[in-house]
């Protein structure tokens, strides 16, 4: 089939794969890229449940903006589209309950 | 043009509506006008902290009294009783606590100063910093963003009619009482009562009253949601920060700090150089803060005047105009004196004493 | 007392900081610094380019460039050779007047920072709307712009196989681009009708280039026989904990849904209703905002060249009305030249000829922004039980009963529901909430405007705005009257 826009990805040169875990799960992505792009391409789009009604949330805006993509690097609530992926990082996904 | 009222309330806020409220009760025809949405200026962007360790001496009758009228709003207002620690971290600080707090349970106040043991069991999660605390079991909180929808239902409820966006920008005596002019059209009162807080001054200067009231602008901050770290209202020696976690987990904090601007002008600005501190002393009191992000910070204008007590009594030299006006503590009292406003209008014998708004402000 | 604020940071005065580094604020920071100007260029991304030029994130080590990679790597390098001082990764939280110029406080790497300067330049670009429909929150769920920073910056695609549903020409770009990356477009869903597309024939004409490109996208999809349903929108979400497949359905000329549903098997979707201007700097500044629905909404009130009634606060890009990539360059450079105007350069030939390209370019875009506006009845996709506000898990019901008993504002809905004092700020339901208050009011929208932005204005920990605390420089105030 003639494709005037022809799937490039096989042209798409990426740093090796790293791991790091997210709630403990072992996951690969590419270090440099966004923590939410590595945790979309694995399929893990569940990051957080909604804090009014346990409703499952994922990363949405993708800018920075929703905070619906938060979760927990180092203590630290964060926007998983705004984290450089480093080796070896621990991500859990942030509880708001006392079990916290 | 809509019939003669009553009585005019100009600002909608706790104050203009717990009065509109009680002359109601009392068979007055009250009309209620806000510049803005109802509960939307002091009433409704303040810290929400009911604590009577922050009270002044002479006004912990009516803060008592202020207290039960929070509690029998209750859940609609987000009330919760969950007692208060007031902290010093200096010796100095902890002079100061022992002077003070000891007059205000002279006043009647319930409070008590705590060991160091008793603080950190109640509350694991401050510094380890206190030196000393005070505890007060009534002190606790209301929600201050529920205040527009409340009195919002309230008037709705007793019948008596509100207008929002509806500045008044003109006063005239007309011999049977006063017309106002508003965006809204002329509305036409027996008896007017201005209640319009940190704007007063403005509302009175219609009536060419010069009241000396100027305005604070006192910044709060919010919290996103965190795990439970703390139980109760927390403050310190000094008055520079009030701090509680609320139920969905988010922490409030004040602590009285500036920013600037002016009501006249409009909305108030938080400064960073005010805002900063003000939340460093916080993680200073509650460490585990140190991971938490600030969603939002707000000011909000509190009346104020010479010697810091209540305005509440007939407006000098105009016949059948009121003002009400608390300074400090007016989101405590404000329930319960707005009572005795009413009750002052509708020529009934207060419960307790009323603060002339005409008095010389240098006395105190 | 100013514990953070020490005169010692004083001596670096700024002339122009520009705020934001897409092509508005990249092209007003170039022209600002052509005239000699101090330029600091601030943007929250960590390379310039915008949304729309957002650049590869160091995972990428080669790919075939597009033309926005194109048009962004030309900013960045003009950027880089004019040695502008961009600084990467910052976010501007607060600003404040001073007696001579303006404060402005930031977040980098975890610090607060404040930078003095004689001007604002903002240029702080759009976010989406998107019409809340039943289970859009659901995981899988993303905005249709913000897709487009997974392509641009991480060259991905959302998922395996993504349904494509939205307004104007974004749905053909994000489809196009899913196809480029290596993903699978299940169908683009568009409210507009080819009848649409013909009716903007005219503005079409004035950019042959951008047009053939998007006819292109179109052409493509076809020949790849991905079904393209003109008129319908997706009107719900299903799946469990993730998408798994989407309803869609019909729409009248009003663009409210009827008629028939179809299902259509999915692991994501990308769903958008057009752009609103990010207006929250430009008020913090103190400009006034004005309704334009023909600009996307509430934009501030501009002068010519982006001039406002603030002195020395400029303003341009599509954080003043949606007028899309190509004006927003120029309106940037109109800008950055107003801005250096104002500190004594002679610019005002310059902005002269400039003045007629922009307006050329913004007849396009505006075109662009008509169709991709959403019309009355597609609020009709909110349902009862729809969540409206993401953050507090709030639904139309609960804001219809809110508005019901009296709540006549955005404020005093925020106030009375909590609907925009989540972490987001309201960015993602203050919309679509005055426009429900506008339409069950039967009030224009120009007469609810969205709450006031507070500070900060993106989230900032309190260890950053605690940095540096000593308790013993706490000002110890006049204990309060006894």
């Amino acid at each position: 089939m003639i494709r005037l826009a022809p799937d490039q990805s096989a042209q798409i040169r990426r740093t090796e794969k790293v791991e790091f875990t997210f709630d403990g799960t072992a996951i690969w992505g590419h270090a440099g890229e966004s923590l939410a792009a590595a945790l979309i391409r694995s399929g893990r789009l569940h990051l957080r449940d909604a804090p009014e009604d346990t409703d499952p949330r994922g990363a949405f805006c993708l800018m920075g903006l929703c905070q619906e993509c938060l979760v927990v690097l180092e203590g630290q609530t964060v926007e998983s589209c705004r984290i450089e992926l480093q080796p070896g990082i621990d991500v859990t996904s942030l509880r708001y309950g006392a079990d916290g | 043009m809509t019939a003669r009222y009553d009585i005019a309330v100009i600002g909608g806020g706790i104050m203009g509506c717990a009065t509109a409220l009680r002359m109601a009760e009392g068979g007055m025809r009250a009309t209620v006008l806000d510049q803005g949405d109802l509960g939307q200026g002091a009433s409704g962007v303040n810290a929400g902290t009911l604590s009577l360790q922050i009270k002044r001496v002479k006004l912990m009758p009516y803060a008592l009294k202020g207290h039960h009228e929070w509690k029998a709003m209750g859940d609609a207002v987000g009330f919760r009783k969950t007692g208060g620690y007031t902290l010093a971290f200096t010796e100095r600080e902890s002079e100061l606590l022992h002077e003070r707090q000891t007059l205000k349970a002279e006043a009647g106040a319930p409070i008590e100063f705590v060991s160091n043991n008793h603080i950190r069991n109640a509350e694991p999660n401050l510094t380890q910093k206190v030196i000393s605390a005070s505890y007060c079991p009534e002190d606790g909180y209301a929600n201050s963003s529920l205040t527009g929808q409340y009195y919002r239902g309230r008037l709705r409820d007793q019948g008596i009619p509100y207008r929002e966006r509806c500045p008044v920008t003109a006063i005239a005596q007309d011999g049977a009482g006063f017309a106002l002019d508003t965006p809204q059209g002329e509305i036409t009162a027996s008896r007017i009562l201005m209640a319009t807080g940190a704007w007063l001054k403005p509302t009175a200067a219609m009536l060419d009253v010069d009241l000396p009231v100027n305005a604070r602008i006192n910044t709060v901050s919010v919290t996103e949601r965190l795990k439970p770290l703390t139980s109760t209202v927390i403050g310190h020696a000094t008055g520079l920060l009030t701090m509680k976690q609320k139920t969905n987990g988010t922490v409030l904090i004040g602590g009285g700090w500036q920013g600037r601007g002016t009501p006249q002008e409009g909305r108030g600005q938080v400064t960073a150089g005010s805002l900063q501190p003000n939340l460093a002393l916080a993680q200073f009191a509650l460490p585990a803060l140190e991971n938490a992000r600030i969603i939002r910070s707000w000011t909000g204008f509190e009346a104020n005047v010479p010697d810091f007590y209540p305005l509440v009594g007939a407006l000098p030299g105009v016949e059948g105009a009121f003002v009400l006006g608390c300074v400090r503590g007016g989101y405590t009292i404000g329930p319960y004196i707005s009572k005795l406003m009413g009750d002052f209008i509708l020529d009934r014998e207060p419960e307790l004493p009323l603060f002339d708004p005409g008095r010389n402000f240098k006395e105190d | 007392m100013l514990l953070l604020c020490g005169t010692a940071q004083m001596a670096d005065l700024i002339d122009i900081l520009v705020v934001g580094a897409g092509p508005a604020g990249g092209n007003a920071a170039l022209a600002a610094a052509r005239h000699g100007k101090h330029v600091v260029l601030l943007d929250e991304q960590v390379k310039p380019g915008g949304q729309i030029w957002r650049a590869k994130d160091s995972s990428i080590l080669s790919a075939p460039q597009t033309p926005e990679s194109s048009a962004g790597d030309a900013l960045r390098a003009q950027i880089t050779k004019a040695q502008i001082d961009h600084r990467g990764s910052t976010r501007i939280w607060q600003i404040e007047r001073q007696t001579e110029g303006w404060d402005v406080h930031v977040l980098r790497d975890g610090q607060v920072e404040r930078l003095t300067t004689k001007t604002l330049v903002l240029a702080t670009g759009a976010h989406e709307f998107v019409q809340p429909i039943p289970g859009w929150t659901k995981p899988g769920v993303f905005g249709l712009a913000g897709a487009t920073a997974l392509f641009k910056q991480n060259l991905s695609p959302p998922g395996q196989r993504t349904i494509v549903s939205g307004t104007g020409p974004l749905v053909f770009f994000v489809a196009s681009e899913i196809c480029r990356l290596g993903g699978t477009v299940a169908a683009v869903v568009t409210p507009n009708t080819r009848r649409d597309w013909v009716a903007k024939l005219p503005a079409l004409a004035r950019r042959v280039d951008l047009a053939l490109r998007g006819a292109l996208w179109i052409v493509h999809l076809m020949m790849d026989r991905i079904p393209i349903f003109w008129g319908c929108s997706v009107v719900s979400v299903e799946g469990v904990a993730r998408v798994e497949s989407a309803e869609i359905q019909k729409l009248d000329a009003n663009w409210a849904p009827k008629g028939e549903t179809w299902s259509i098997d999915a692991d994501s979707l990308c769903l958008g209703h057009g752009l609103i201007p990010s207006i929250e700097a430009p008020q913090l500044s103190g400009v006034t905002i004005s309704y334009r629905s023909d600009l996307g909404g509430w934009v501030p009130d501009i002068g010519e060249d982006g001039a406002t009634s603030v002195e020395g606060v400029f303003l341009c890009g599509d954080g003043t009305g949606i007028r899309g990539a190509a004006a927003a360059e120029l309106h940037g450079t109109l800008a950055g030249l107003s801005a250096a105007e104002h500190l004594g350069a002679r610019t005002a030939k310059e902005r002269a000829t400039l003045r007629s390209r922009f307006n050329r370019a913004a007849r396009f875009g505006l075109a662009m922004t008509a169709l991709s506006t959403p019309r009355p009845g597609l609020a009709m996709l909110t349902k009862p039980d729809t969540i409206v506000c993401r953050c507090e898990s709030l639904t139309q019901t609960r804001i219809a009963q809110e508005v019901e008993v009296g709540a006549a504002s955005t404020n005093a809905v925020k106030s009375g529901l909590r609907a925009g004092m989540g972490p987001c700020g309201g960015k993602y339901c203050q919309t679509a909430i005055a426009r429900f208050i506008a339409m069950h009011e039967n009030r224009p929208e120009a007469e609810i405007p969205p709450s006031a932005p507070r500070p900060p204005l993106r989230p900032v920990p309190v260890s950053a705005l605690s940095a540096d605390f000593d308790y013993d420089d706490l000002p110890i105030p006049k204990p309060a009257p006894l």
